[in-house]
């Protein structure tokens, strides 16, 4: 079996399983929309300093819920003992890497799109032809988040504190994306040039390549056996 | 008694111990040369006075956390998977260990120098400071996530995977936050750093001798490694 067909499959199978029970997604984006209005009232609600705060409490709506899910997707394969199964087909490690991430980058991005929504509605932005651009910088951030995701969630699944350790491992490495997500959501959003963006969007860019290609390549070693 | 892989560790142990014995004249005196040359032989700075002093130590703890033992950890990785070998394992976990000390020296060290000279305790706006940080919390979670797995190929491997994934980081999070801090105002500058002969000359006796307390330091975890993994397999095997 070709790479590219094994991992629409894996791909297709979690998203499958999660269409039908939509279970993940309400609590991730519930989650999502409940950080974005916890915020607010930590901060002055509607005041200028939450606006000029809001691209980075985007990003923590984006990323902390994303855990959640990245937690899970390891979660459901270990209960029912499918690991075993994946394992012991002829997949490709790398195939079975490029499909978790897929559909773990697929979920993050549609729950990415409501949140979205959500957070122009809270944070009072008017719809403009650059949220087209936000949510391509959330494309690319995501994906960086879930390529390291999927290494780390495969790594801590069978341990008793994954709900702990996830984070603990993530968020430092993550940190490159977050500075330049944020930064860049930051021009989209309240500045009048986009200067920038282009800087930002090839770090995020530099970084989904080198992760995607790291997973892809250590994942072998990760699960199996 | 002892089988045949315990001889062997034991072995390897011993000469561990016995190149710590041989490193650690050279190491002290490099240490007490540093500090001779850091606090007597360099002169005084200008602007900033004394307290430019700790710079030496500062960029001599920066230097082996960095260049020496968190690079060590990324290659002792690939070489753990590749070869399959416990030892590189052992090795990996020891350099985690000395470069997380270091980077702790080169954090405390920064923000007393800091303090002083840029009139803060952390400078958010300097690439380097914020790489060390990054670097700090990035070895903080290997050991943390180390501790919680019980010892076995498994753990080596995961750990091995989390040096090398660390390590791709720090290119990473230098250009990012580099890119940040030029886009902002510039608060801070490092400027007006230019280097007097003898100066240069204790700096590089400082990263000499922090370089030889590495590999003192790296003897010394090897040892009570190899020697820690026999004692406990024989409880292990008594409990049994």
């Amino acid at each position: 079996m070709s790479i590219l067909k094994s991992l629409w499959i894996l791909a297709a199978k979690d998203l499958r399983i999660e269409y039908r029970s939509r279970e993940a997604f309400q609590t991730t984006l519930f989650f999502a929309v409940l950080i974005l209005i916890i915020f607010q009232f930590a901060f002055d609600p509607g005041s200028k300093a939450t606006l000029e705060a809001s691209p980075g409490i985007l990003w923590v709506a984006l990323l902390f819920p994303g855990m959640i899910r990245l937690n899970q997707s390891f979660q459901m394969e270990i209960e029912e003992d499918s690991l075993h199964g994946i394992v012991l087909s002829p997949v490709d490690r790398g195939a079975f890497f490029l499909g978790k991430f897929l559909a773990n980058w697929v979920f993050l991005a549609l729950v990415g799109l409501a949140s979205t929504v959500a957070f122009v509605v809270f944070y009072n932005f008017a719809p403009s032809a650059r949220l087209w651009w936000l949510l391509v910088v959330e494309l690319m951030g995501l994906a960086g988040f879930s390529a390291v995701g999927t290494v780390l969630a495969a790594m801590v699944a069978k341990s008793s504190s994954r709900e702990v350790l996830l984070p603990i491992l993530i968020f430092p490495i993550v940190i490159p994306v977050i500075v330049a997500a944020v930064n860049a959501s930051q021009e989209i959003l309240l500045r009048d040039d986009l200067n920038t963006l282009g800087t930002w969007m090839q770090v995020l860019g530099v970084f989904d390549v080198v992760y995607l290609a790291a997973g892809f390549v250590v994942f072998e070693y990760v699960v199996g056996d | 008694m002892w089988s045949a892989t315990d001889k062997i560790r034991l072995r390897q142990a011993e000469r561990y111990l016995t190149a710590a014995k041989v490193l650690a004249w050279p190491a002290f005196l490099l240490i007490l040369a540093a500090l001779y040359m850091a606090f007597i032989y360099a002169p005084r700075e200008r602007q900033m006075g004394e307290v430019q002093r700790i710079f030496y130590f500062h960029i001599g703890a920066a230097w082996n956390a960095l260049g020496v033992c968190f690079l060590a950890v990324f290659i002792a990785g690939i070489l753990y998977l590749w070869k399959k070998r416990r030892i590189w394992d052992h090795v990996g976990a020891s350099f985690v260990e000395i470069g997380l000390a270091y980077t702790t020296i080169n954090l405390t060290t920064g923000m007393f120098w800091a303090r002083p000279v840029w009139n803060t305790w952390w400078p958010w706006g300097d690439p380097r400071v914020t790489l060390m940080l990054v670097l700090w919390l990035i070895y903080v979670a290997y050991m943390i996530f180390r501790s919680t797995m019980p010892d076995g190929e498994k753990k080596y491997k995961y750990c091995a995977v989390f040096g090398i994934i660390g390590f791709l980081d720090v290119p990473l999070v230098y250009v990012s936050i580099h890119i940040w801090r030029t886009i902002h105002p510039k608060v801070i500058t490092s400027e007006g750093m230019a280097l007097e002969t003898p100066m240069i000359m204790a700096l590089f006796t400082s990263m000499a001798a922090f370089t030889a307390l590495t590999a003192l330091l790296f003897c010394l975890r090897m040892a009570m490694r190899l020697q820690r993994t026999v004692v406990l397999e024989r409880l292990y095997e008594e409990t049994v």
